[in-house]
């Protein structure tokens, strides 16, 4: 950090290395262990977490290479250059939308487990609606800052959940493990599907090199971000596995959370420490949801470039309300999850291949590394 | 923010193009002047002319002061004495431009003379504390600094009390800051950059910085911004803080004052501005971060295991006096399963006969705590020690006994107040007990959840918050991990090598690791 320079706004290598994983992990692994199990029989989700994390590393150097190609350009000028203006803007677009729906679907979890953890009869409207007014506070600010809040974050949560999986270790029962390697195929390519989704909020590293002081060295980081997810991941997955077994982990609906229920403060000093971890857990989602936010603000306004931020985060954010709020219950807020994470997914990385081959085919972006 | 700062420099400069006031110029004749500098200050009681006759050329002199602003000891003899001599007995040119340089360079033996020649000269001058002396048919006069008069003597600080430590307090002389300053940071590279501020009546206020070691970003950026100050008067330091600070809407103090001399100097090592204004003992230091406000120069004083300790603490005691009250409010109200049985059953207790819930109870208690710190502060010394053991002992005895409050609010009240007044700094402490009144509302409304997003959103004031372009929250993030030596703990002196990075300073280095690793 020897190039700190005076009222500097751009964000350094190590804050993308640290929003990457922030923005993964910020709702989906409290989920995470419930839906691998559902999809896969004993612990063979591992392999699949493994697996989808590997292809994510493949497609988030391809994405970082493409965007650090053309240094300090963004999304849209240079998928402009690849492919043409009028195709890049609807692509922006799309984009912009899409991290809206992350945002809405990132505060409508928080609403929904709020209300299982921490207070039953507050309506998740209030819940929600007081959460979107902090993350609208926090976009209005400046871009730098939210990265410097995930830096403050994200070690705060991981500490925590560290923290809850070592007290755990006493409740493991590697027994629980068992049967391994008894998946069918079917069901890996359905299980792969799922984790590959889960690592679908990378997709905001395409928007945000252009804002990396060095985007050379920015494929790299990103990749190395990106392991944190993946073991964190696995981890939370086989702990939950050897400490539920793997009938209860798919029955739970947040069973990371209900990792925290196990442990006893010595001394009884506070009962119930799963309201505890989800409160600090409500950091890591603000993180994830003022990221996915942002990263729509930067989208559209890369295409409405005469609006100002703060008019157009006034703009989102009662449609991002109003699209949390769709979902009627739990159900359907899965449904809203597998879309959302589904268009996002494919969207994103046929994007990524296009636009890597394309660039290729007609030889812009290396041009340009050659000049450098 | 430095946009407004940038918008009312432009507004100023106009001010000043449109302002018609041209300076006047002295006349040649010596009467002329003294009626016009006469007519100008309403020839006051305390405004002294003495005349003083060259017989020999036929020219009159005159050497004006006012008299409570001048040393008198040092105007008789240096001054007054030499020119009577020089009149009555010398040799000495006939006409008036050789007398008055032969007056200037050597007959008048004080240390600080400057010429001048238009009547604001004369008039700044003289109110602050300048002997002028006039010489008929010649529009020029000298300026001597004579400035004298009462002032209180160095003492122990009285706001910031010390245990281990120089125990040097700057006073409200400038001059004797400055010296003050000199003398406990013994570089060539200390610079004093001075300034006149006011308009109304005139001050000096000196930036003083060590050359080769600050950034020059800032000592530029405080210098613009201290160009832009247009008020009267500026009688404490807090008026300059309130001008040049990057954000007026934020509780948080974006500058650290002090009336330590050794903090100052300290200051000044680690790459940062001071400002000291005249007439005032309270200095400002610039730029200041969240982890600077929570140091103190005890930290280093002290061995590192003991410093080290001390801050871990003070941090602890910032998270109390800002999370307690509302932590005791959301469990007690919202979230009453969180604690255990006994707990739950004894406060449940405790609180059996209060009438109101623990929000409006925890309010009551808070705004009596804060009325005592404030009547503690007004009355004199020895009964602001009565009010505080009638406040605290029989106010918070009786409320028990009359069943308005429960003993347990007391105890979380009493330790919160503590908490606040251990840190090292005043300011800090109001801003901790401001956010402390948000965390008690958010927790009546949302319990712990409340309290998260609350805590959430100072993150993003503090993060997105700068004290002269530095970010406020470096080193925590921006990261510099090197910095995080002397943050939190305070690792031992042959660690600590080099001076914060996040000042960017020229000189990283303050230890050569070689020559002290030994």
């Amino acid at each position: 950090m020897r190039s700190f320079k005076y009222g500097d706004e751009k964000i350094s290598g190590r804050e993308l290395m640290i929003a990457l994983p922030s923005i993964v992990i910020s709702v989906d692994i409290l989920s995470l262990p419930k839906e691998i199990s559902n999809d896969m029989n004993g612990s063979d989700g591992w392999i699949v977490l493994l697996v989808a994390g590997g292809f994510s590393l493949l497609i988030i150097w391809m994405m970082a290479r493409l965007a650090a190609s053309f240094p300090g350009q963004s999304f849209l000028s240079y998928a402009s250059t690849i492919l043409s203006k009028p195709v890049a803007i609807v692509l922006t677009l799309i984009f912009g939308v899409l991290f809206i729906g992350v945002a809405a679907y990132y505060i409508r979890v928080l609403g929904q487990t709020s209300q299982q953890y921490l207070f039953e009869q507050t309506p998740v409207e209030v819940v929600s609606l007081s959460f979107l007014l902090v993350i609208v506070y926090a976009v209005c600010g400046s871009r730098a800052a939210l990265f410097r809040l995930n830096m403050l974050f994200f070690p705060i949560i991981n500490i925590v959940l560290l923290f809850v999986l070592v007290i755990n270790i006493k409740w493991v029962d590697v027994t629980n493990l068992l049967p391994v390697f008894q998946t069918d195929l079917k069901s890996y390519v359905k299980g792969l599907q799922t984790s590959v989704m889960a690592y679908m909020g990378f997709s905001i590293v395409l928007f945000y090199i252009a804002f990396v002081d060095k985007p050379k060295k920015a494929p790299k980081l990103a990749m190395l971000g990106m392991l944190i997810p993946i073991v964190l991941f696995i981890l939370v997955y086989l702990f939950c596995l050897m400490i539920f077994g793997h009938a209860a982990t798919s029955n739970l609906l947040f069973p990371t959370i209900d990792l925290a229920k196990r442990i006893e403060v010595p001394g009884g000093i506070l009962e119930r420490v799963e309201a505890f971890f989800f409160i600090v857990w409500t950091m890591g989602v603000f993180n994830g949801t003022t990221l996915a936010f942002d990263a729509a603000i930067l989208a559209l306004n890369s295409v409405l470039k005469r609006m100002k931020k703060v008019k157009l985060v006034i703009i989102l954010s009662p449609i991002i309300y109003y699209i949390a709020l769709l979902p009627r219950n739990i159900s359907q807020i899965n449904m809203f999850q597998d879309f959302i994470h589904m268009f996002l997914v494919s969207f994103a990385f046929s994007i990524t291949i296009i636009l890597v081959f394309a660039a290729k085919i007609r030889g812009v972006g290396r041009n340009d590394k050659a000049n450098k | 923010m430095v946009r407004r700062v940038y918008t009312r420099s432009n507004k100023k400069s106009k001010q000043h193009e449109e302002s018609p006031s041209k300076p006047v110029k002295l006349d040649s004749n010596l009467n002329t002047n003294i009626q016009q500098l006469k007519k100008l200050l309403d020839a006051p009681n305390d405004l002294v002319v003495r005349e003083i006759k060259f017989e020999e050329a036929n020219i009159t002199s005159a050497i004006v002061y006012i008299s409570g602003l001048i040393d008198r000891q040092l105007v008789q003899d240096s001054i007054l004495v030499n020119l009577q001599n020089v009149s009555q007995n010398l040799q000495y040119p006939i006409e008036n431009v050789g007398l008055f340089h032969k007056i200037y360079q050597s007959f008048i033996s004080i240390t600080s003379i400057e010429l001048g020649n238009t009547l604001d000269d004369v008039t700044n001058g003289i109110l602050s504390g300048k002997t002028v002396l006039f010489l008929d048919n010649t529009e020029t006069v000298l300026l001597m600094d004579t400035k004298g008069g009462e002032s209180r003597g160095i003492e122990a600080p009285t706001t910031e009390t010390v245990v281990r430590g120089p125990k040097t307090a700057f006073v409200e002389n400038l001059g004797t800051n400055l010296s003050l300053l000199r003398r406990s940071l013994q570089s060539p590279d200390l610079r004093f950059k001075t300034h006149q501020i006011g308009r109304r009546s005139k001050r000096s206020l000196v930036v003083a910085y060590v050359d080769g070691v600050i950034n020059p970003a800032i000592v530029g950026e405080v210098n613009r911004r201290i160009e832009t100050i247009d008020i009267d008067d500026a009688p404490e330091a807090g008026f300059i803080e309130q001008w040049i600070e990057d954000s007026f809407l934020s509780p948080f103090p974006q500058m650290n004052n002090t009336e330590r001399m050794d903090r100052a100097a300290s200051a000044l090592l680690q790459g940062k501005v001071v400002i000291l204004l005249d007439g005032t003992p309270f200095v400002l230091i610039a730029p200041v971060t969240l982890g600077d406000i929570l140091k103190s120069p005890e930290d280093y004083y002290e061995r590192w295991l003991i410093g080290s300790l001390l801050r871990f603490l003070r941090y602890l005691a910032a998270f109390m006096a800002l999370f307690l009250p509302g932590l005791y409010i959301s469990l007690v109200t919202i979230h009453p399963g969180m604690l255990p049985t006994d707990l739950a059953l004894s406060i449940a207790a405790s609180r059996e006969g209060v009438p109101f819930p623990p929000v409006v109870e925890a309010f009551l208690m808070v705004i009596t705590m804060e009325l005592l710190q404030e009547a503690g502060i007004r009355l004199p010394t020895p009964i602001g020690q009565t009010i505080g053991i009638v406040g605290g002992l029989v106010i918070g005895e009786a409320a028990v006994s009359a069943g308005i409050v429960s003993p347990i609010m007391v105890i979380v009240i009493g330790l919160t107040a503590i908490a606040a007044f251990a840190n090292p700094t005043f300011s800090i402490g109001i801003t901790f007990r401001i956010l402390r009144i948000g965390f008690m509302l958010a927790a009546a409304i949302f319990g712990l959840y409340g309290i998260v997003l609350v805590y959430i959103m100072i993150n993003i004031h503090v993060v997105n918050l700068k004290s002269f372009g530095i970010p406020y929250s470096t080193p925590f993030t921006p990261t510099m991990v090197g910095d995080w030596k002397d943050l939190v703990i305070r690792a031992p002196m042959t660690m600590l090598t080099e001076r914060p990075k996040f000042l960017a300073p020229k000189d990283a280095k303050s230890v050569d690791k070689g020559a002290n690793g030994g």
